[in-house]
């Protein structure tokens, strides 16, 4: 009784968001170390911005923006021929915009634990910037990586507004699990929203127990 | 100006206030020193690259280095120096022969290997090197920054307090090390501290900062023993700073002190100016009540003892000399004190030595004198 | 209801599997919105159709507002019934859909109370105004009348007996009428509009009792059906499937009358 095919569109997007969205983490946090208030109060700001918007919110403008009509929709079909819109195109992008703080934060805490002086010291042993984040500042910062990516993963899975402003509810599409679940309830088909919501309620514990042992081991580190 | 060691000048006004000029030649070793607060670190941080300053410039073996002026900043990475963190700031996740190698991007593995492994065990730490940062002690892991310093045959060698991290033992046999290491490097090497004992023991030349400004530099025995202004007199922690008077006495130029005409080795002005004078502790002689010696002749100064205080083998005593004024600070052997009854509020004589009264231009005393 | 879900999960396996690559092969199976009042008949359907014809079609359940605008916005839908003609025209006229298209069933309305509700049920709403007026009935379930067809025809039905504008302060509105079947069964409302053929489904028969909407109090649910630009044979298939025999006597199963 396994809507399979919500399942792998589900574990699809939450694989692809955290791929795409890890190497973009990194990216963002790592110059944030070094950028001066009042502008590094800004971007944190703006990243931390999916934290408190209401899904809906999110799912309006993206709406706007990837439309058929908008700017952004129509780059993308001349570039690509997909839409923006009721597509998993569409839901990976605005799935990734709306993941951006579970990814940034940890790997910005986990990279600014590493003391300073270690960045310099790679610095002075002739290490570029680049080859200093490679080789001394990401393997020290591991805890904080792979955060990010089970919290995104898990976020994924269970974004419901987003998916439903932006995707709609087609089969195979996007029809995540969690619209999948909306979908057995409107259809009385009580026993099958339950058992998809258990199964993700055992996903979701699962993940939040890893991060807590994971956040437990950066304090560690920090001291 | 000569073109090879290291040559830095440095001015800004923020974040820390910095007015800095100092040389280094290549084989002496430098000491910065001066109380926390003092610049010294940004100073160090300058000449790395890890900090530009508002303007100056530092000039390394003819190459410029920094030029604010020209806006000329070449990068860490391009510097070529050694840095010795306060931290250690060792990588925690490689092992010591790793945390060496890293300073040799440039070379194959098997050479990286190699050089590394020789460098640890300069530093006597052959048999130490696949263990990580955790499990070695402080000097352990000071040895292997040094190591990792010293792995790029760096232009310039930094340590930034390099010891005040471990303890007393310790500290004396990482700087015994230091002493036998440097010698054979013919490179500037730059070593900030706060401890004035420690610069003696080690420095070629030392370098007095105080807020950010260079005020004197020269060997540890002229800085210490001629300082050149009361301020600096502080600074090095000489206590027995006293003002008096240029007099014409008889022949020549005397020193006129709370009523006595004291005899200076070094002396020179005008009758009726105003100085400051120090002496070092070791300038005090304590007259001996059972053996009058002859030297007691030289500026004889009578006074009653403050107190005294028994460190082990030596005893502190501070003599108020009589007129009044500050007590002159000195030491002796304890076993001297005893015999000689010293106590407080016994009176004593002492021997200021003509040749260790130190002159200066005149200052203020109580500003001088604040910690 | 067991039986149905089976089947209904051996289609969505094999759909399933050929739907896990790009979507351009899904063309062979596609996307047909569906209003949400023929969620009851649409299973039996579809199944006659893939037993005919030996194709599927991957159905999604809304309100015919919604869809309309998905569709608009460019949402890959191939086929849409509808619930009523406007939204369904519409599209047509935006150049969204191929004109014209055709009705394919006549819907009815249905009065629904659940069980242990405090509301009468009588084929005249009369209980309904007392029952609002001495606050027997907290809340109406009714589907939007902005997106749900059926959730106009409840308003206009409403407002012919007299009882929309007393009323209008105790509805609770379901987006589309399957959401609106569900506040009945979860107690959220104690009386309901929504269409014949959801109460006459296993799940509400079970739980309440129904009257049917006498048909002169709100315009006729006439449900229109139209083929989206660019439709494929097997959507356009269906569109001729429903049409035939077979599938209208389905609809006639559940209350729907022909076109």
């Amino acid at each position: 009784m396994m809507d399979w095919s919500a399942w792998t569109l589900s574990l699809k997007l939450a694989a692809a968001t955290t791929l795409v969205l890890l190497p973009l983490a990194v990216l963002i946090a790592w110059p944030l170390l070094t950028m001066r208030s009042p502008v590094r109060l800004v971007v944190d700001g703006l990243i931390a911005l999916p934290l408190v918007l209401p899904p809906t919110v999110l799912g309006f403008y993206l709406l706007v923006a990837f439309g058929q009509n908008a700017v952004l929709g129509e780059l993308y079909r001349g570039l690509t021929g997909r839409s923006l819109v009721f597509s998993f195109d569409g839901l990976l992008a605005a799935s990734i915009v709306f993941n951006l703080p579970f990814a940034v934060q940890p790997v910005q805490r986990a990279l600014e634990a590493i003391p300073r002086e270690v960045r310099e010291a790679a610095w002075c042993c002739g290490m570029t910037r680049w080859q200093a984040l490679w080789k001394v500042e990401l393997p020290l910062a591991w805890p904080g990586l792979l955060s990010a990516i089970v919290l995104t993963f898990a976020h994924t899975l269970g974004e419901f507004g987003v998916v439903l402003m932006i995707g709609g509810n087609i089969p195979d599409e996007t029809r995540t699990v969690s619209i999948a679940i909306y979908d057995h309830v409107q259809a009385f088909e009580d026993r099958a929203a339950g058992i998809l919501s258990a199964v993700l309620v055992a996903f979701s514990f699962v993940s939040i127990v890893l991060i807590q042992f994971l956040t437990h081991r950066i304090g560690k580190k920090e001291q | 100006m000569s073109e090879t060691g290291l040559q830095v000048q440095l001015r800004q006004h923020a974040p820390i206030p910095l007015d800095a000029e100092l040389a280094c030649a290549p084989g002496e070793l430098l000491a910065l020193v001066g109380p926390s607060g003092s610049g010294k670190s940004t100073l160090l941080r300058c000449i790395a690259g890890l900090h530009a300053a508002q303007g100056g410039s530092i000039r390394c073996n003819g190459d410029t280095w920094f030029d604010a002026a020209a806006a000329i900043n070449h990068p860490v990475q391009a510097r070529r120096i050694g840095f010795v963190f306060q931290s250690y700031a060792l990588f925690p996740h490689l092992t010591a022969l790793e945390n060496v190698a890293a300073a040799l991007g440039g070379l194959t593995f098997a050479k990286r290997t190699a050089r590394a492994r020789e460098l640890l065990a300069r530093v006597h730490l052959d048999g130490l090197e696949q263990r990580k940062p955790a499990a070695l002690s402080g000097g352990q892991q000071q040895r292997v920054a040094v190591a990792r310093a010293l792995a790029r045959d760096p232009a310039v060698l930094l340590l930034d307090e390099p010891f005040s991290a471990v303890d007393q033992v310790t500290r004396r046999k990482l700087q015994q090390e230091l002493a036998r290491l440097r010698a054979h490097l013919n490179i500037p090497m730059l070593l900030v501290t706060h401890d004035l004992d420690e610069a003696r023991m080690l420095a070629d030349r030392m370098v007095i900062l105080h807020r950010g400004r260079t005020l004197q530099a020269g060997t540890p025995d002229e800085v210490m023993t001629r300082p050149q202004s009361a301020s600096i007199a502080r600074l090095v922690g000489l206590h027995n700073l006293f003002e008096g008077t240029l007099a014409q006495d008889g022949g020549g130029l005397k020193l006129a002190w709370l009523g006595h005409t004291l005899e200076v080795a070094r002396i020179e002005g005008k009758p009726g100016e105003r100085v400051s004078w120090v002496i070092p502790p070791e300038g005090v002689l304590l007259h001996r009540r059972e053996r009058p010696s002859r030297g007691e002749a030289e500026n004889p100064v009578p006074g009653i003892v403050q107190d005294c205080l028994r460190l082990g083998p030596f005893t502190q005593i501070r003599l108020v000399p009589d007129g009044g004024g500050e007590p002159i600070a000195f030491s002796v052997p304890t076993h001297v004190a005893e015999r000689n009854d010293i106590a407080p509020g016994a009176a004593a004589r002492v021997t200021l030595l003509a040749e260790s009264i130190h002159l200066m231009p005149w200052e203020p005393l109580a500003e001088a004198r604040t910690e | 209801m067991q039986a149905i879900s089976w089947r209904r999960m051996l289609v969505a396996l094999s759909l399933a599997a050929s739907a896990l690559t790009h979507p351009a092969v899904a063309q062979e199976t596609p996307n047909v919105a569906v209003a949400a009042n023929m969620s009851a008949a649409m299973p039996a359907i579809v199944e006659a159709f893939s037993k005919a014809t030996g194709r599927g079609v991957k159905i999604a359940y809304g309100s015919s507002g919604n869809f309309r605008r998905q569709i608009a916005q460019g949402a890959p839908f191939q086929l849409f019934l509808s619930a009523d003609e406007e939204f369904a025209e519409a599209l047509a006229k935006d150049g969204h859909a191929e004109s014209g298209g055709a009705v394919y069933a006549v819907g009815r309305l249905a009065f629904y109370v659940p069980q242990g509700s405090p509301v009468g049920i009588d084929n005249k709403l009369k209980d309904l105004g007392s029952a609002s007026a001495d606050g027997r009935l907290k809340r109406l379930a009714i589907a939007n009348p902005e997106l749900a067809p059926y959730g106009r025809a409840t308003r206009e039905a409403l407002q012919h007996v007299g009882l929309w504008d007393g009323i209008k302060g105790k509805l609770v509105l379901g987006e589309n009428v399957g959401q609106t079947a569900r506040f009945l069964t979860t107690g959220e409302a104690q009386a309901g509009f929504i269409p014949l053929a959801l109460a006459g489904s296993a799940e509400l028969k079970a739980r309440g009792a129904w009257s049917t909407v006498p048909e002169s109090w709100h315009a006729p649910l006439r449900q229109r059906m139209v083929l989206i630009k660019g439709a494929g044979d097997t959507a356009r298939a269906f569109y001729r499937f429903m049409l035939e025999p077979q599938a209208q006597a389905l609809l006639k199963q559940h209350g729907y009358a022909s076109p």
